[in-house]
């Protein structure tokens, strides 16, 4: 028998969106949910299980290979080899993730997670269709490399997923200080899924919000500026199959365009909203527009 | 016996394998069925608890507001809402700003203003296509499209 977080973990979730909607009915929480957003939601995180079991063979044998030639042998029951993949394993995330939103690519792939207007609970089940397709996962090979056992990284992954499937809310406001500190708080998070020029591309954190520290993508949440929630230019409309695919076929009507191997490059691995000779509109750019409009208070 | 280490790292693989394998089985059926029932009953849930924004109707005030934020470098002109309040057209120089309405929030498309007049009216409403997004303004009785809007100075 093989021990999953997430699947262990599923009823929990559901339990807690509902816990979250009655809430906000009667507890009055600082929390919304829309039908037609929620439906999405849900859907897709539904879809994106079944999409996963497509390449979910492909992962578990490239990493079992990849173990088969390990450095070290390193033992699952031992405490020392938990506490280093914990930090080995947030690290990786905080790098794939910071990947699935700098580089298109990769982006193509996450975006439907914050194609939401909205930041509830049932957004984190917002999940990816083609992850699985683009390789992403390579990036824990090192952990296998290494000689991390594969059910060990894959329990892991699994536990960083749980961790953060609590921090998509509102309701929860600031945590103590020494918490908002080390750890991805829904503050931290609330963040990342924010819009606005300011948060843009921070806090890439899964579970230790110290990465973000650590390499300066570090943007805290402020009171005078609430995050709105989305992607720059927001979808028109509910459909899972634009959602979890747009922007691979934004890609694809981008590489017609293309008159160079370099344009080619660009769109396919330069930032989202890259274009030809400077033309186009990144978040590094809307950061740049945004500091220029509001002088002194943008830093 | 006990499993080595390694042995039970590899044993626990195989279930990882497993997963890949055992896509379509009946347990895998019977998951994503009782998924879905799990899905309908939470969206029934959020439906009946109306907890979604409040999104009043749009006025030419929330329209400048929201374009301050979706459009912040444009030079916005005058300012149409369509019959229902949900949608408006604006004018930004040679584009149009089309806002309309998505469950509890509105989203923002610009386009060239000579595109608004390869659409005509059916049925009291323009449905505009824009980019990637379908449209949908009403009009008010007898209304011309496109409405004669003026850049701003």
């Amino acid at each position: 028998m093989s021990f999953d977080p997430v699947t262990l973990a599923t009823p929990f979730f559901i339990l807690l969106v509902i816990v979250e909607i009655l809430a906000a009915k009667f507890a009055k929480t600082r929390t919304n949910y829309e039908a037609g957003d929620t439906a999405t939601s849900l859907a897709m995180g539904l879809g994106s299980t079944v999409a996963g079991l497509l390449t979910a063979g492909v992962v578990a044998a490239v990493t079992l290979w990849v173990y088969q030639h390990r450095l070290f042998t390193i033992p699952m029951t031992a405490i020392w080899a938990w506490v280093a993949i914990f930090f080995l394993e947030d690290l990786t995330y905080y790098w794939f993730h910071r990947l699935s939103h700098e580089r298109r690519f990769w982006w193509a792939a996450h975006v439907n997670h914050h194609s939401s207007q909205h930041y509830n609970l049932s957004t984190a089940l917002r999940q990816t269709w083609t992850g699985g397709l683009n390789g992403t996962w390579l990036l824990w090979m090192p952990l296998a490399l290494l000689g991390f056992p594969p059910a060990m990284i894959a329990i892991e992954k699994g536990i960083s997923l749980v961790y953060q499937f609590w921090i998509h809310t509102e309701a929860i406001k600031r945590l103590p200080k020494p918490i908002e500190a080390v750890f991805n708080t829904p503050s931290h998070h609330r963040v990342h899924h924010a819009r606005n020029p300011r948060y843009l591309d921070r806090n890439y954190a899964g579970i230790l919000i110290i990465w973000d520290r650590m390499f300066a993508t570090f943007e805290p949440e402020r009171d005078e500026e609430p995050p709105r929630y989305g992607i720059v230019k927001n979808l028109g409309d509910f459909n899972i199959v634009r959602v979890a695919f747009h922007e691979w076929i934004g890609i694809g009507r981008d590489l017609t365009k293309a008159r160079s191997a370099r344009d080619v490059l660009g769109y396919v691995f330069g930032p989202p909203g890259w274009r030809p000779g400077g033309e186009g509109t990144t978040s590094e750019d809307l950061r740049r527009a945004w500091r220029a409009r509001v002088g002194g208070e943008g830093g | 016996m006990a499993r080595s280490f390694t042995e039970r790292a590899i044993f626990l693989d195989e279930g990882v394998t497993r997963v890949g394998l055992s896509a379509v089985d009946l347990n895998f059926l019977i998951k994503t069925a009782a998924s879905g029932v799990a899905i309908a009953l939470l969206v029934g849930l959020a439906a009946w608890a109306r907890v979604a924004r409040s999104t009043p109707d749009l006025d030419e005030a929330s329209v400048r507001e929201l374009l301050a934020f979706e459009h912040p470098d444009a030079r916005i002109g005058a300012i149409w809402i369509s019959a229902d309040a949900r949608g408006a057209l604006v004018r930004a120089g040679d584009d149009a700003i089309i806002v309309f309405r998505l469950g509890d929030g509105y989203v923002a498309r610009s386009a060239p203003w000579t595109t608004l007049a390869t659409t005509a009216p059916k049925n009291g409403a323009v449905n505009l296509r824009v980019a990637d997004v379908g449209a949908r303004l009403k009009l008010n009785d007898g209304a011309a499209w496109p409405p004669r809007l003026e850049a701003a100075a």
